[in-house]
């Protein structure tokens, strides 16, 4: 029997309609702002000026490049090895099932629902230098004898915004190492008992190889979630004090909000996609090969 | 062998817990301070148990910040875009799950995963220059429409993989008694799809309910103003006051634990079949 496969087509245009004209061209002309003078305060003038955005952006006196760019690294990488290795240990210790897992699950799972700038607000009340949690807490336990200025103190911001950030990401590593980790059949770790392998062997011989496509994958997109996401650190600090938290995709928030720089923003836009591109390249790369080593 | 067995479901209980207790935290503690007397939240050291609850923070959010209205518009905002994107995505999805023509929906399905990776922040400027010049500011359905295309390739995604899971059989035996495609589709196929629906629609709503910055661009009239941006005039006013802002937060994450709560489970489906978005 024929099935009717034109009517198909129309049921897809309105997506790609709404696609083409909200999302990719938008990006096309982010595209070619990134090589315009294109400044709210001065549109008369919105020449092609080549490559003087990314030249501005990599001088900058107010945001200095090198700075940002380790900001960058240290937020993405110290963020997400915290978040898989937490969320990871949670499925595991998730994946036999108790009494009360689904009400537990729905608890500790709950924050991959919340705002991450609502989050970041949240997380700049606990880290507060006056009438913080995280003050009161560490002096009650004798850590420190005075109050520390989290987010105002330069030492300690970057990394009170990331263990935000790893509160943040731990459900999504979490839920989705859970499922895969469901997916393991148990006659496997059976097998392996009677061969008297012990808990390390099971998880280095079974449970990784078998979850491996999931960890490649989560890994991977995460990396390009976290570099994007402007939200908690935005809401904490906004990249202060003295860049101290600042990452490429607050300095473009702040081009854009602040300065109305389109073209700079844009520049920087193009970067963090240029950088991201390069990144997921080596990592499939890498990861395929070793693979193919085993 | 039963000592070590025991101990170790002690240590699995203390981590479980241990877990709980970091994840819970933050939460219960902006519970706390909105639930305190003002002269109470700035205090140190801490008052961890308020003397008595009051709820003067949340009088003066409501009262004398228009969080009602708020609330109001962003449901607005979320409600609609988010049935508009689930919409969409039902016929691109099952499109694209019973198309046959492989080279077509190859390129469809690349133009899909490519979307998810652009930065949503890299659209701000080109779409607040375009929705300027047609006259979309400071409009709620402009904004839903905004959303629609944001969450779009996500869900179709979501979509295509949940009708995959229906046999297409099914709808042959349907056409063969005479349903036309978009019979079959709505009474034989869709009804089957409720969890997936349940889950494109959770989805769609945390998103949308949680966007901040395209919200702040688009929206400048009080009027019209959605939950975030109203927490972000809070902040950008000379020092924040803790104790509104508090009120706020809480009213502010309300609505997605509770989607999340009840679509949990669809929810942990749909990102693992979608998988591609966190």
């Amino acid at each position: 029997m024929k099935k009717p496969q034109d009517i198909l087509i129309k049921y897809l245009l309105p997506t790609l309609i709404v696609l083409t004209l909200l999302v990719y061209l938008p990006v096309c002309r982010s595209f070619v702002m990134a090589f315009q003078n294109y400044n709210l305060y001065n549109l008369k003038d919105k020449g092609w000026n080549n490559f003087a955005n990314f030249r501005a952006v990599f001088t900058d006196q107010t945001y200095p490049f090198g700075q940002v760019l380790l900001n960058t690294v240290l937020w993405v990488f110290i963020s997400l090895a915290f978040q898989f290795t937490l969320g990871f240990i949670l499925a595991l210790l998730l994946r036999k099932p108790f009494k009360g897992r689904g009400l537990y699950t729905s608890l500790v799972f709950y924050p991959w629902a919340l705002s991450g700038f609502a989050i970041g607000l949240v997380w700049s009340w606990i880290f507060n230098g006056q009438f913080g949690l995280a003050n009161d807490i560490l002096m009650k336990l004798g850590v420190i004898k005075a109050p520390i200025g989290f987010l105002s103190d330069p030492h300690y911001a970057l990394m009170s915004v990331i263990i935000a950030n790893i509160w943040y990401g731990i459900p999504f590593f979490g839920i989705m190492i859970l499922a895969a980790l469901q997916s393991i059949p148990n006659e496997l770790y059976e097998s392996a008992k009677i061969d008297g392998a012990n808990w390390f062997t099971q998880l280095f011989r079974i449970t990784i190889p078998y979850i491996k496509p999931t960890l490649v994958s989560t890994t991977l997109l995460r990396v390009m979630w976290i570099m994007n996401f402007p939200d908690i650190i935005y809401g904490m600090t906004n990249g202060g004090p003295a860049n101290a938290t600042n990452i490429l995709a607050t300095e473009m928030l702040n081009k854009i909000m602040k300065e109305y720089n389109y073209g700079q923003a844009s520049a920087i836009g193009l970067i963090i996609m240029m950088i991201l591109f390069v990144y997921a390249f080596f990592y499939l790369k890498f990861t395929s090969r070793k693979e193919v080593e085993i | 062998m039963k000592i070590s067995r025991c101990l170790s479901s002690i240590g699995r209980f203390v981590a479980l817990a241990l877990f709980l207790v970091f994840a819970l935290l933050p939460l219960v503690w902006i519970v706390i301070t909105s639930l305190k007397d003002p002269k109470e939240i700035f205090t140190f050291p801490l008052v961890y148990i308020p003397g008595k609850i009051s709820f003067v923070s949340y009088q003066k959010l409501f009262r004398f910040n228009n969080f009602g209205l708020y609330f109001r518009n962003s449901l607005i905002v979320t409600v609609l875009g988010s049935l508009g994107s689930l919409l969409m995505a039902v016929f691109s999805g099952y499109a694209l799950s019973r198309y046959k023509k492989h080279a077509l929906k190859s390129k469809v399905l690349l133009v899909l995963y490519f979307s998810q990776m652009i930065p949503s922040f890299l659209l701000m400027t080109p779409l607040y220059i375009m929705i300027a010049k047609l006259g979309g500011l400071d409009k709620l359905w402009v904004l839903a429409i905004v959303y629609i295309a944001t969450t779009l390739s996500f869900n179709t995604i979501m979509s295509k993989s949940f009708f995959d899971r229906i046999p297409v059989s099914i709808e042959e035996a349907a056409m063969v008694d005479g349903c036309t495609t978009s019979q079959s589709l709505f009474r034989i196929v869709i009804p089957m799809m409720a969890p997936g629906l349940a889950a494109i629609f959770s989805f769609s709503f945390v998103n949308i309910w949680n966007e901040l910055f395209l919200a702040v661009m688009f929206l400048s009239d009080p009027a019209k103003t959605t939950i975030p941006v109203a927490l972000n005039s809070f902040i950008s006013k000379a020092g924040i006051s803790w104790d509104i802002l508090s009120a706020g937060l809480v009213v502010s994450l309300l609505p997605t634990m509770i989607v999340f709560a009840f679509g949990q489970k669809y929810i942990v489906v749909g990102l693992t079949e979608g998988g591609v978005k966190g």
